[in-house]
């Protein structure tokens, strides 16, 4: 039996032991154990070390807002820190250690920070890197040096580096009613909006519904409250209109009542089962909200307060009564309120002697009073503790009488022994999601605490979250929210019968015990009472300077125990009342969200990937694949030894010597189809083409609004009402959404669909002397000699047996084609150009050889279409139309876009036979040391089999008027520097004899 | 030209289509994924005002009633239909050839006709689990009463636009661009891992 672990009660399995270890050392627990309660249950008093002052830390609470004992969960590799002791279920071999500490808990040398006294006050971090401003290290880089030392010295658990493995995936869920938190408020909420046939969530952080009812010792319904729950969790589990989700933290409330949620589904277990993530991000969408989030415990401000032994009394009763463990032998309580006194009560019945009641307040009512008394308590009304005693244990406390009104301490201080001080100053309405929802918390003076706003989304609140603390109230509240929630009428069904301890919920407006020695507020950031008034003597008087100047409330815990009574001290510090002083908006995430969780399943796999019908056949026949936009597309089919410029060079080569066959499946297709197709392209192309005849294509051009150019490509007229549009591949998206807002909303009058059919069609261009000659021994049904298929023009016909349309064009600068076919004979048609172009040594090439051609013949694509430049800057002036206006004609003669020295498209060759750089600038003059006035800048570059040089496309000031003059490429970031020969950018076959055959 | 006997059309699944059981199988199969292969899939659009007529067009040439009412739709064994924007549907037949069954017809008064057998992949999720794999995708509500029998949604899994018809009370049939289909299937393989899926 563990020391601490009682004989019987609480929800543990005592049939099933587990074992798991801390800090390397073996422990064992319970099904149903946390790491806090079994290693508790052990005799574990010391769990981690404090942020700042290394100050050693036991536990605080035994829920999620528990700020001492974060440790950090090791699976493999893979480490989580930061994760509270009370928040791990135990699994067999769990792996769990403590944090902030060197070399070990129990001896940490960072605990010398404790002698550092004033000088680690609050702002300690802003003033001191600084640096020092006068003496010998004044202007020197020492406090950098300290830097590196004081960042290890403070703070939380390490994060990992070892890539986490696990799965983790996003679902969205909607539903008429979320109920958040499953105490009796939430359980009757979620089972009244059941009961009315709506669609309900319940969530709970918790691996167990049941909320307070699993530790309040209460009876509902005459039996025990932990009973009650489990049977009403087991109710709405047979409701099909009911989704339980337990362990979950719903930790985001977002407008439109859309709540962000955290679900650890596998934390809890040793292994996954087979696609099971470790955690869901689930995305509500609720028709209404019902908050039934409770409440928390507030800690008493007294020196010694964070001593480990020194535990909220609530937190003590659940280990008490959930998990059948005692959080010590001699029990003393230290209490603002009467709530304290049920606790009294438990932890005597659990066997634990409770050796003395402190309460601030002199008039004890005679009902609490009854209650020490069966507490075999001794009560001291009108008392205060003033110190705590111990090291790594408590070991005793001294008291002193106290007013609770002045706050003023008097008489001689007392001698308690315990090894256990539980204390409770109050409970504060977990408001955080109403806060996040958007509305101002309301000080309630009675209850001592920020009660949640009016709502301005569609929730309803219901139980200790409203401020009713009574299991009666919450049940009734409970019930009343969710059927409001569900739209259904009040119910006159009597209410489960409550049996519970009786008590006022007001506490007295007691939050700090002014005395000797550290006071702390927020636990988890180490910051003390007098820090809070440190700030407000250096001016910070705003609540949210506040915050950010000290860290109170930051950190994992978000100020869940500290809020109220730093807000408190620091109203004391203003003189102004509490409400005056008011509170910081609470944010979003409520708890530590993991990062795996909001990336989901798109955890390694950032992007789709998008495939061409030949894809499959370009890898199986050695293409060297990269990625296009989301497009994987082949850069070179290699051949052994190869280099990539070979490669290209030798592809190119071929395909002007006889023949080359490339996909261009990617470029973006778009049907535009109806009575005014025609009209609308005239309208977004800067050239005509209500003009074009059936059966023929035309270049285009795309201005955007303001006139700079946009996109370009081919458009064929396949029917009189009915164009297929070609786009480049980068910009189909785009283009398309362009075409799309032009119909939706300038010209709605206009008869047109767009589709994109990118993905209709694959492509295949077929370059070269040879390209017709293969096409003809290949394709049935057509002929493809100049008459029947001229430039431009456009054939149906058949190739291995499949229909394929033909279009005469080109980008190579070749006499090609563009053979279409419907996607799923893509590799067919694909294979069988192949198979009647092995005659002719045909090639397959890849996008560099592509480029590379495009270059010699000086096309541009978007490298050059660059969202800077215009028509006249490309040299295509000679597309703008003068009959029509179209998109972008108003703009497009704006000074800015025709002035004279604007960048403009030329070639450029390299004199001193080495390669370009893309990006590479163009100087007039070299300077290699300080490099400067450029002229412009090269877009794209290869080596040109065709001209046997290493060229360049560039944008140039001047641009034409430079043909014939030498400049320089200057590229200081690759050490590029040389001559070049600015020339047109039409390098091959100018006139384009080649392609018009 | 004559009419052909046309070969069968490469999947874009292939390399990636493994008939038989995955993922957490051993205690059962919770949905069956399988691509439909329609031999038609056509997007036919009404201008405004003309939708009633293209809705009659529909009815005759496939018999499919549409029901009224954004994303309506409704399928029979082998054919669907269902409207996935304002005046737009998407018709999937599958025979080959139901775009010639409309030619001429649906005249330019009407709207238009958009054959997109190749260009989009139909994808079939089936099963108890079908409606909790789809949310892990889609942020849509799948449960029946929002998502009733036959309707479709037009709708996007990050980068992949996606049409989706439910077809059963546990059945949605997905239409995803091609290019992009083999990507989708390897994630539904994927998020279907945990519930245990069979492939057909």
């Amino acid at each position: 039996m563990s020391p601490r672990r009682t004989e019987t009660g609480g929800r543990i399995d005592r049939l099933r032991t587990i074992r798991f270890t801390f800090d390397g050392a073996p422990y064992t627990g319970h099904a149903g154990d946390t790491l806090a309660s079994a290693l508790l249950a052990s005799g574990v008093t010391l769990f981690g070390r404090s942020f700042k002052y290394h100050r050693p830390r036991g536990l605080l609470a035994a829920g999620v807002e528990e700020p001492n004992a974060l440790v950090t969960v090791l699976r493999g590799e893979v480490r989580e820190p930061n994760i509270p002791a009370t928040m791990v279920e135990i699994y067999d071999g769990l792996v769990a250690v403590s944090q902030n500490r060197t070399p070990s808990l129990a001896w940490d040398i960072g605990a010398l920070n404790q002698l550092g006294g004033k000088i680690l006050s609050a702002g300690f971090y802003y003033k001191t890197f600084m640096g020092p401003v006068i003496g010998p290290l004044k202007g020197t880089r020492f406090w950098m040096f300290c830097e590196h030392f004081i960042r290890r010295a403070a703070g939380l658990g390490k994060a990992g580096t070892a890539p986490d493995p696990a799965r983790y995936e996003r679902m969205n869920a909607f539903c008429d009613v979320l109920v958040v938190g499953s105490g009796p408020a939430g359980l009757m909420a979620a089972k009244a909006a059941a009961d009315q046939g709506v669609r309900v969530i319940l969530a709970d952080l918790e691996a167990h519904f049941g909320g307070s009812a699993n530790w309040s010792g209460e009876s509902i319904d005459g039996m025990p409250a932990a009973d009650w729950a489990q049977r009403m969790a087991a109710q709405l589990a047979g409701n099909d209109n009911v989704r339980l989700l337990p362990r979950t933290t719903v930790w985001g409330y977002y407008d439109g009542n859309t709540l962000a949620a955290l679900e650890r589904v596998t934390d809890h277990k040793e292994v996954a089962a087979k696609g099971e993530p470790r955690q869901r991000y689930w995305a509500i969408r609720a028709g209404k909200v019902v908050l039934a989030t409770g409440s928390f415990e507030r800690p008493l401000v007294f020196p010694g307060n964070d001593r480990p032994g020194v535990m909220l009394a609530h937190a003590a009763e659940r280990y008490v009564n959930e998990y059948g463990v005692l959080p010590g032998q001699r029990v003393a309580l230290f209490t603002n309120n009467d709530s304290a006194y049920r606790s009294a009560v438990a932890l005597k019945k659990a066997g634990a002697a409770v050796v003395a009641i402190i309460d601030v307040r002199s008039d004890v009512s005679n009902e609490m009073r009854r209650l020490a008394s069966d507490a075999e308590a001794e009560l001291l009304a009108g008392h205060a503790v003033v110190a705590t005693e111990g090291g790594k244990a408590l070991t005793g406390l001294k008291v002193q009488r106290f007013d609770a009104v002045s706050g003023s301490l008097s008489g001689d201080e007392r001698s308690v022994h315990a090894d256990s001080l539980l204390m409770s100053g109050g409970w504060s309405p977990t408001i955080h999601l109403a806060s996040q929802a958007g509305a101002k918390a309301e000080w309630d003076s009675s209850r001592q605490a920020f009660l949640p706003p009016k709502p301005t989304q569609r929730w309803i609140g219901a139980g200790a979250f409203t401020g009713s603390f009574s299991t009666a109230e919450a049940i009734a509240e409970g019930r009343a929210a969710g059927l409001q929630a569900a739209g259904g009428a009040a119910l006159s069904a009597p209410l489960p019968v409550v049996e519970a301890v009786p008590g006022d919920p007001d506490p007295a407006p007691v939050f700090e015990i002014r005395a000797k020695g550290k006071s702390f507020v927020d636990f988890q950031h180490d910051v003390t009472a007098e820090d809070v008034r440190l700030a407000h003597r250096e001016g910070f008087v705003s609540v949210e300077h506040l915050k950010r100047y000290t860290t109170l409330g930051m950190a994992t815990d978000q100020g869940k125990n500290s809020n109220v009574p730093g807000l408190a001290i620091m109203a004391e510090a203003l003189g102004k009342p509490i409400p005056e002083v008011g509170t910081t908006r609470f944010r979003p995430p409520y708890t530590a969200v993991s990062i795996g969780s909001l990336a989901a399943e798109r955890f390694g796999d950032l992007k789709p990937e998008r495939l061409t019908p030949m894809h499959d056949w370009h890898i199986a026949n050695g293409a060297r694949m990269y990625s296009a936009g989301l497009w994987y597309r082949p850069m070179i089919y290699g051949l052994p030894g190869e280099t990539v410029e070979q490669a290209y060079v030798r592809e190119a080569k071929a395909t002007r010597d006889s023949a080359g066959i490339v996909d261009v499946s990617t470029l973006g297709k778009i049907a535009v189809q109806g009575p005014d197709a025609a009209e609308f392209l005239d309208r977004v192309y800067t050239n005509m083409f209500s003009t074009l005849a059936v059966g023929k294509a035309r270049y285009g051009l795309m201005l955007r609004e303001d006139g700079l150019a946009f996109d370009d490509g081919t458009t064929w007229r396949l029917g009189e009402q009915d164009f297929l549009m070609t786009t480049t591949t980068a910009n189909a998206g785009k283009v398309m959404q362009h075409l799309e807002y032009f119909l939706d909303v300038i010209w709605p009058e206009l008869k047109v669909t767009v589709t994109s059919v990118t993905d209709e069609w694959a492509g295949a261009a077929i370059g070269g002397p040879n390209a017709r000659a293969i096409l003809a021994s290949c394709v049935t049904g057509t002929a493809v000699d100049n008459a029947t298929l001229p430039f431009m023009g456009i054939v149906h016909g058949r190739i291995a047996g499949v229909p394929v349309m033909i279009c005469r064009l080109s980008f190579s600068g070749e006499m090609a084609f563009e053979v279409y076919s419907g996607a799923g004979y893509g590799t067919r048609v694909w294979e069988a150009l192949i198979e009647a172009g092995k005659p002719f040594g045909l090639v397959t090439y890849g996008l560099e050889a592509l480029g590379t051609m495009r270059i010699e013949k000086g096309h541009v694509t978007g490298a050059e279409i660059d969202g800077r430049t215009t028509a006249r800057d490309l040299h295509l002036d000679w597309m703008l139309s003068k009959k029509k206006p179209f998109i972008g004609s108003a703009m497009m003669d704006r000074e800015g876009l025709i002035a004279p020295d604007r960048l403009e498209l030329v070639g450029l060759i390299a004199l001193d036979n080495r390669a370009l750089n893309g990006g590479g600038h163009i100087v007039e003059a070299l300077d290699e040391v300080n490099p400067h006035d450029s002229l412009g800048h090269i877009t794209a570059c290869c080596y040109s089999p065709a001209l046997g040089k290493y060229i360049a496309l560039a944008l140039v000031k001047g641009g034409r008027a430079r043909h014939g003059t030498r400049a320089f490429v200057s590229d200081p970031l690759r050490n590029r520097f040389g001559p070049v020969e600015i020339v047109s950018n039409h390098f091959y076959d100018p006139d384009g004899s080649r392609m018009h055959g | 030209m004559a009419e052909q006997q046309l070969p069968e059309r490469q999947s874009p699944l292939e390399p990636e289509y493994h008939p038989g059981s995955h993922g957490n199988f051993e205690h059962g199969i919770d949905v069956i994924l399988s691509e439909t292969r329609p031999g038609s899939i056509l997007q036919l659009a009404a201008w405004p005002g003309e939708e009633k007529r293209l809705i009659e067009i529909i009815r005759k040439v496939t018999g499919l009633t549409l029901p009224d009412g954004a994303g309506g739709g409704t399928s029979s064994g082998a054919r669907a239909v269902f409207g996935f924007a304002p005046g737009k549907f998407t018709v999937v037949d599958e025979a080959e050839g139901l775009a010639a069954a409309f030619a001429g017809i649906i005249t330019p008064a009407i709207g238009t006709l958009t054959d997109l057998s190749h260009g989009r992949t139909a994808i079939r999720i089936a099963g108890p689990k079908a409606e909790w794999v789809m949310a892990k995708f889609f942020a849509i509500d799948f449960a029946l009463p929002a998502f009733p029998l036959g309707a479709g949604r037009s709708t996007n899994h990050h980068d992949i636009f996606a049409q989706i018809q439910r077809t059963g009370a546990d059945q949605f049939d997905i239409y995803v661009f091609r290019s992009f289909a083999r990507s989708f299937w390897k994630a539904l393989c994927h998020a279907s891992e945990e519930v245990g899926y069979e492939v057909q």
